[in-house]
């Protein structure tokens, strides 16, 4: 079966449901859990936090309007599987010790596997990669958080399969004061100066066969070839695009709790937390600007130990994200040297009797442009197909007239920006353009409040 | 060796078939001519819009057709004007031997071109074309189905301001289709939605009007452009390509020669008037001599085939066959000069992949890749190849702009290589130093062997030749 929907009707059908839920604000702290702390009680007396995870069978929407059976990993006995596993939080030097519990039904093992963490496994009985759990059984796995940065976990039985199925999720884990606090969105991901950050957001890019899925939902699991694997889904944090954009915590997606529409501020530092989840690399493509890689897999990009800042992290417009990799890297939109003033500031002789008759400067306009008028006129409404996310207006902070029915996502009249995988068969769900594996980044404009920070 | 800039013109006196789908255009333009002058004298002038249908915008450029004529005098000396048009077209495929599709060349104005050409399997695309110097008026029927592949290259200069103005022109093999247009200018720094070309943020443009990009060029390297609307089937069907900035230290150097006092930088690198660099490297390292862009993408016949029968696109049963080295496969690949097609005879393959310089000389090789399904390792197998750049930006750690409570870093960041890995997007700078190579004929090729073919026609692809003198 095949259709195609165009990309601004398709954004329209979840216009409305997105402006129903609109109040809820894009969450700019990184979600997840963070678990049970015991001042003192890890083994070497440093503090332990503990996680418990219960590994179980649910269902997650996609963005053309499928259901695929996943395997998650839930918070709680009775609270719904999430995929991806949630997100753990945890500091550096702590102990972390995650008991599983399975629940994924009759003859099926799991287990977990933490790269990047040297693990003690207790509980369960050894298998192939670690000790794992029989349906019904605990395991418990603990390690040291020896070094701030982002990490993954995910099952260590049947591992192509059973992250195939979604068994996966991921750690952040922050250095000494590193984390947000007291409400505030910023924060520093490593020991290095150039990983401080006004806000942070974690992608987890995967992909999904549910051919695979639908064999093992009907007790063919032995019968699967994953040699065989062809995605026909891409996701970020669990979710297939638009979905993406929804908020996190959306009731309407209890199985898929994060979600990826991300702000910020003009000159303000974005920390990108970007995870190969899945078994394909991905080019991860920022729209609107560069970014600077500072760390890989946990470590930071530095060409000594007593680096003060990340001093070989490249800068690039297109991340390769390789399966099982990690990757943090900074992002700012400066809006610099564009040739024409991005807030639309127009000479007023009266309000301004002052030559040159303009108001005054933005916190962080560029004054080389200030005041200079769009070099380029815009069509008429009836020459123009609009997108969901258009304000009407080129200008920041600002929004237009637009005909009825369009535009409608851009309360703020920001400026938007696709993130997405470079690979464009990537943007699909099944057969249905647009999809997959894409998500947004907003740049809002003076006094817009982003989770708490407002921006200049 | 490929061109930057096409000058093209086509004759209204053309095969039947195009005249049915002009008188399809012309009564579809009807249409929008009365209500786009009605809403043009009543809200045009009062709301500040520009007006209706093909409208360049190009400052002191009296005739619109994006070029400096006699007669008109551009007070901007760094002002660039382009005019590329959205629509559809042909082109063939490089398996001449399994295809065997006999070309009758044509040049624009519908005369011969030359001898016969030999080429492959024919393909139905979407694609853009230049007709920067084309009068406004003429447009919409001669921008019509003229797309080329690879799209026209843009060539830049760090310091200008480039105006870019985007017809679409619809498409005359689908008239069913109302698909809008837009140019995404990949990795400008600081992009605006305005500008950026991205329909969900941001304003497309529809059949038989102008809209018009501006971009202050300010930051040189090796970037590339697209069409984003429903990107991949857009970009499937051929909307890629080539963009380039060129550094301004070439000639501030060659100014600073002239005129600077003893011991400055030129000096201390060792500038001659006339060295290019690839980036404001401030110490000579990306010096090169010659430059060549490259870009590698791939079609997927299927796909094409049924955009061209008016079938349901098999989206997920995407899968490249074509693998594509500016728009060819090897061995066209080192033909220079135009490619036509089997559709209408037009030269709508201009670019090859051709790389020749005098040994001993820096290639500069600006290498990206557009394939919407794949990632390709480009190798290099006899010359090796230093990298000074990725994503537009010297290759070098952050300097004190970027990381303002410490030292300036800005370490150098050059590895030498014989192979490169792109994914879809990404742009890659490339020097190859042939100081101490014999003449002769050496090898690009993808090191995913298999891209080496055409469909089923092996030794193609991926692949093309350094010719050294």
């Amino acid at each position: 079966m095949t259709s195609r929907i165009k990309a601004n009707r398709a954004i329209e059908i979840f216009a409305l449901l997105l402006a129903l839920v609109w109040t809820s604000a894009a969450t700019a702290v990184v979600p997840g859990i963070e678990g049970t702390v015991t001042v003192g009680g890890g083994a070497g007396g440093n503090d332990l936090r503990a996680f418990q995870l219960w590994a179980r069978p649910g269902y997650i929407v996609t963005g053309e309007g499928n259901t695929v059976y996943m395997w998650g990993y839930a918070q709680g006995i009775a609270t719904p599987m999430n995929h991806p596993g949630p997100n753990l939080i945890a500091q550096v030097g702590e102990e972390i010790r995650v008991t599983l519990t399975n629940q994924l039904g009759a003859g099926v093992d799991t287990s977990m596997v933490f790269p990047g963490h040297v693990v003690d496994a207790s509980g369960g009985t050894p298998g192939f990669m670690t000790n794992e759990a029989a349906n019904g059984g605990n395991v418990t796995y603990t390690f040291t958080a020896t070094h701030p940065g982002t990490y993954t976990y995910y099952s260590g039985t049947d591992t192509s399969l059973q992250t195939e199925m979604g068994l996966f999720g991921t750690i952040v884990v922050y250095p000494a004061a590193g984390q947000p606090s007291g409400g505030g969105t910023s924060g520093q991901a490593y020991d290095v100066d150039n990983s401080t950050f006004d806000f942070e957001y974690l992608y987890v890019l995967s992909e999904i066969d549910d051919a695979i899925h639908n064999m093992v939902e009907n007790g063919l699991a032995a019968e699967v070839n994953m040699n065989e694997r062809k995605p026909r889904y891409w996701l970020i944090n669990g979710r297939t695009g638009p979905d993406t954009l929804f908020p996190t915590g959306a009731p309407y997606l209890p199985n898929q709790p994060n979600g990826s529409l991300s702000r910020t501020c003009v000159n303000h530092d974005v920390l990108m937390r970007v995870v190969g989840a899945g078994h394909d690399p991905h080019p991860f493509h920022t729209h609107g600007q560069n970014f600077r890689v500072i760390a890989r897999d946990g470590r930071p990009r530095v060409s000594s130990a007593v680096s003060p800042v990340s001093d070989v992290g490249i800068s690039d417009f297109t991340l390769t994200v390789n399966p099982g990799q990690t990757y943090d890297a900074i992002w700012t939109w400066k809006g610099e040297n564009l040739g024409w003033d991005i807030y639309g500031h127009e000479p007023d002789p009266v309000t301004y009797p002052l030559p040159p008759h303009l108001p005054p400067l933005e916190a962080n306009e560029d004054p080389a442009d200030h005041g200079k008028p769009l070099p380029v006129l815009l069509p008429e409404d009836q020459f123009l197909t609009f997108g969901g996310f258009w304000s009407g207006s080129p200008f920041l902070g600002q929004d237009g007239t637009l005909p009825v029915g369009e535009g409608g996502l851009n309360p703020h009249g920001g400026m938007y920006y696709m993130w997405h995988s470079h690979t464009e068969f990537e943007l699909i769900n099944f057969d249905i353009f647009p999809g997959g594996m894409l998500t947004m980044m907003a740049v809002e404009g003076p006094g817009v409040d982003i989770d708490g920070t407002v921006c200049p | 060796m490929m061109r930057s800039k096409w000058n093209m013109r086509l004759n209204r006196i053309q095969q039947k078939h195009t005249i049915e789908r002009i008188e399809i255009m012309l009564k579809r333009l009807a249409k929008y001519s009365v209500l786009a002058l009605a809403t043009g004298l009543v809200t045009g002038l009062a709301a500040g819009t520009a007006s209706s249908e093909v409208h360049v915008q190009c400052p002191d450029d009296t005739n619109g057709n994006a070029i400096e004529d006699a007669g008109e005098v551009w007070t901007n000396p760094n002002q660039v004007c382009m005019h590329l048009t959205g629509g559809d077209g042909y082109v063939n495929m490089s398996d001449i031997e399994a295809s065997a599709t006999a070309v009758v060349p044509l040049n624009y104005d519908g005369s011969y071109a030359g001898p016969a050409q030999q080429r492959g399997r024919f393909q139905y695309i979407f694609g853009f074309s230049d007709v920067t110097g084309m009068a406004p008026e003429d447009v919409l029927i001669d921008g019509v189905l003229a797309a080329q592949y690879a799209a026209p290259t843009i060539e830049l200069r760090e310091g200008q301001e480039f105006y870019l103005s985007l017809t679409n022109v619809g498409m005359a093999i689908r008239p069913d289709l109302f698909d809008p247009h837009t140019v995404h200018w990949h990795g400008y720094p600081d992009a605006t939605a305005a500008f950026d070309g991205l329909p969900d943020v941001s304003v497309s443009i529809n059949m038989g009007n102008t809209l018009t990009y501006y971009y202050n060029v300010k930051d040189p390297g090796t970037f590339l452009y697209h069409c984003h609307v429903e990107a991949t089937e857009h970009m499937q069907m051929g909307m890629l390509g080539q963009l380039f900035v060129k550094s301004a230290q070439g000639p501030a150097w060659d100014d600073l020669l002239a005129t600077g006092g003893p011991g400055n930088a030129a000096q201390v690198a060792g500038h001659t008037t006339g060295d290019e660099y690839v980036y404001n490297d401030g110490d000579g390292s990306t010096r090169y001599d010659v430059e060549f862009a490259l870009q590698m993408s791939g079609f997927d016949p299927e796909f094409h085939d049924a955009s061209y029968s008016v079938q349901p696109l098999p989206f997920a049963e995407m899968n490249v066959t074509f693998p594509l080295l500016n728009g060819r496969g090897y061995p066209e690949t080192i033909i220079q000069g135009d490619l036509h097609n089997s559709g209408n005879g037009l030269p709508t393959q201009p670019y090859d992949a051709l790389v020749e310089a005098t040994a001993g000389e820096t290639i500069l090789l600006r290498l990206s890749n557009l394939s919407v399904t794949q990632f390709y390792t480009l190798m290099s197998p006899s010359i090796t190849m230093k990298v000074v750049g990725t994503g537009a930006h010297i290759l070098r750690g952050p300097d004190s702009a970027e990381t303002p409570t410490a030292p300036a870093v800005g370490e150098d960041l050059y590895y030498e290589t014989n192979s490169v890995t792109l994914g879809g997007g990404q742009a890659f700078d490339l020097l190859l130093d042939t100081a101490g190579m014999s003449p002769g004929t050496y090898f690009l090729y993808t090191s995913n062997l298999h891209n080496l073919s055409n469909n089923t026609e092996e030794r193609g692809g991926i692949m093309t030749e350094i010719r050294l003198y």
